[in-house]
């Protein structure tokens, strides 16, 4: 059995639908997608260790299976800059989570801002595990600047989208912003949507977003994944 | 491995299973295009006995000694799945069941359907139907569609094929095509109604792989195997052309799901993302279907996206040039001789930017000059010729063989548009008896040019030439 379906039956069997952002990103390590380097801290120790290898700012978030919408409950910090900060943010999770079934405290390198994309896959009635790409980011639904394509997808259909969003502009490089890689950006949406289409039986829905293109590359920067 | 529908199509001896001597019913009509127009052998079953149309009337397929390849079912629904045991018994493998009454009006067709299903199964028949029109080729003299030639007209043999979900959609598009100008526009139309067997992804297979189908046209409410229909679809549309109306657009919504993904994948969103992506042009209204016939069957593909316009009316002229910008496409510049020799030749009161307007001054050698000279000029890949004929100096006729003559050079796209009344019918009939794409508004006109020019694009986006695509038919 391949080590992502190990992780995804896992999760099935304890009844969960909903895969944790630590869990989402191990899958799409071992799909070989490149994400921020991160750590699943058990202790403040461990968290300032990590925060001191990545090299600061970082960002820390909650890891439970009790909080799904980690901004409703104010479990995810950014932009910490210093070892203090990371302590007391350490401190605060643990005080104002202490009743809940926390698996941990994921801390991270803090991207820089950039572009923000979504790449996403859902199970369409008629077609399967399809995949989507547009503009991500919180408004995602209300600017609603997405193409879908099929899973699994080829790399030219996949830059053959990119090119189909309205915004496209956004990607050549506007008003200074960097210009984005779609040959990257492509490979990302053929290995997540290979993932959909091989894990089909596990996988309902996947939301990528943000996907933050910058002058550095593309970072995939939350990651969720809901199974059937 | 053979494509079901050749079977069909490729039949040497076809069955009618319920001939009717009642004139006009559907097992008469069908039982009539049979004896008159099947090169092959044709049986009439009818548990009556008798004659119709000089040919003996079986009281049941299983008295029949030949060898049959193909029938068609033309029986009330309750009595249809022992007639499809009977035709399964006597070794008949393709067979259209015309009939309705089946999964389309609830539970106790969907029970019928499903007995029908089991008889398919265990005499291994290929099923068209049922609830449908079946097939027709003018070539092949095929023709189960049930209803009387007196009402629906049928279209000639053309470069055209068409595959239907919806009977009544395709008689009224085939009635439709057998008036429009020379009528010469089928090669094989299928519908396939409910798709108990024989589906879109069939029927796409069969007429990608057709020599005499040169363009595919499409009805389709749902699909029943959407996967393989896109996958079959990407590699015909870089052979032929495919566009159609998938209706049924505001069918589902997205039903909310705990991601931002599935709150955006509202069935449509993804249909017509997918429909792009397998290059297949998508058509919303029915005047664009009829249009595409017209300009995909009589008129090569343009080379790139850059139109001219001629008018003698300003209003016209503009309303085009917009339209040109909403079909993604752009108003040529004229190569530098092109646009000297009409600067030199028309007064200084034309127009010889692009639009050309020649005014309601314009003379039918006007047009000539206009419409030749961008015709020719390498910087301009596709022509609209806007008329409105209410201006004293313009010999229509004149103007007619002009338009004629430069639509028939089929080098490059050369569309039509007459606005206006009387004359501009007559000037269009004209045009339309021999198959030159001739609008009765600007936009029409424009966006058909649109519709060949997205094709081009999607050729040429996948390394096709578009030249190599041999749509028109050479008549």
């Amino acid at each position: 059995m391949s080590e992502i379906k190990e992780i995804l039956s896992t999760i099935q069997s304890e009844q969960r639908k909903a895969v944790l952002e630590h869990e989402a990103k191990m899958i799409l390590k071992k799909m070989g997608i490149l994400i921020p380097p991160s750590t699943l801290a058990q202790s403040k120790e461990e968290a300032i260790e990590a925060a001191g290898n990545f090299g600061y700012p970082v960002v820390m978030k909650l890891m439970s299976k009790e909080v799904i919408h980690k901004t409703d409950y104010g479990a995810v910090v950014i932009n910490l800059h210093s070892e203090d900060a990371v302590k007391s943010t350490y401190d605060d999770f643990m005080t104002r989570f202490a009743d809940m079934d926390v698996a941990g405290v994921l801390v991270e390198k803090m991207v820089n801002k950039g572009l923000e994309l979504i790449i996403g896959t859902n199970t369409d009635p008629t077609f399967g595990p399809v995949i989507l790409f547009g503009v991500g980011g919180v408004m995602v639904e209300a600017i609603k600047d997405v193409v879908f394509r099929i899973c699994p997808t080829s790399q030219p259909q996949a830059l053959q989208a990119i090119e189909e969003i309205k915004a496209k502009i956004l990607l050549d490089g506007f008003r200074g912003m960097p210009k984005v890689d779609k040959e990257q950006l492509s490979k990302l949406i053929v290995k997540l949507s290979e993932l959909a289409w091989e894990y089909k039986e596990y996988i309902a829905e996947m939301d990528i977003n943000p996907v933050i293109a910058n002058e550095d590359g593309i970072f995939p920067v939350d990651a969720r994944i809901i199974l059937k | 491995m053979t494509v079901k529908l050749e079977n069909f199509f490729n039949a040497e001896s076809f069955c009618v299973v319920g001939a009717s001597t009642t004139p006009n019913k559907p097992g008469n009509v069908v039982a009539y295009n049979f004896v008159h127009s099947f090169p092959g052998k044709t049986y009439l079953v009818n548990p009556k006995g008798g004659e119709l149309f000089e040919n003996k009337l079986y009281h049941s397929v299983l008295d029949i000694e030949d060898k049959i390849d193909a029938a068609c079912i033309i029986v009330p629904a309750r009595f249809a799945p022992s007639a499809l045991q009977e035709c399964g018994k006597k070794g008949i493998k393709n067979i259209i069941v015309t009939t309705g009454g089946f999964s389309e009006i609830g539970e106790e067709g969907e029970k019928l359907q499903q007995q029908m299903f089991d008889i398919m199964k265990e005499y291994e028949i290929n099923v068209i139907g049922p609830n449908c029109l079946g097939l027709y080729s003018p070539a092949l003299g095929y023709d189960t569609m049930f209803l009387p030639a007196s009402k629906l007209k049928r279209p000639s043999n053309g470069p055209v094929s068409i595959f239907t979900q919806s009977g009544a959609f395709g008689a009224a598009f085939i009635d439709q095509l057998s008036r429009l100008g020379s009528g010469r526009w089928v090669s094989k139309f299928i519908s396939y109604g409910n798709a108990s067997d024989i589906n879109e992804t069939d029927s796409l297979e069969y007429v990608g792989n057709d020599v005499d189908t040169k363009m595919i046209l499409i009805y389709l409410e749902d699909f029943k195997n959407g996967r393989e229909f896109m996958k079959k679809a990407r590699e015909i549309s870089l052979r032929k052309p495919i566009m159609g109306i998938k209706a049924n657009r505001t069918e589902t919504g997205a039903k909310a799901g705990a991601s931002h993904t599935a709150a955006l994948s509202a069935n449509d969103v993804i249909v017509d993302d997918l429909l792009n992506d397998a290059g297949i042009i998508r058509v919303i209204t029915w005047d664009q279907l009829e249009d595409c016939v017209l300009a995909f069957g009589t008129q090569p593909l343009p080379l790139g996206d850059r139109v001219a316009i001629v008018t003698d009316g300003g209003g016209a002229g503009v309303m085009a040039s917009d339209m040109v910008s909403d079909c993604n496409l752009k108003l040529a510049k004229f190569s530098e001789d092109v646009q000297k020799k009409l600067d030199e030749t028309f007064p200084s009161f034309y127009a010889t930017g692009n639009p050309i307007d020649i005014t309601g001054s314009a003379t039918a050698e006007d047009y000539r000059i206009a419409l030749e000279s961008v015709y020719n000029d390498p910087n301009v890949d596709s022509v609209v010729n806007i008329c409105i004929p209410v201006i004293p100096d313009l010999d229509i006729e004149e103007y007619i063989k002009i338009s004629r003559e430069l639509a028939k050079r089929k080098e490059k796209p050369f569309v039509t548009a007459l606005v206006g009344g009387e004359e501009a019918d007559y000037a269009t009939i004209e045009l339309l008896k021999e198959d030159i794409p001739a609008f009765e508004s600007p936009g029409r006109a424009v966006k058909a040019l649109g519709m060949l020019t997205d094709y081009t694009k999607y050729l040429q986006k996948h390394g096709v030439d578009p030249r190599t695509i041999q749509m028109e038919d050479q008549k």
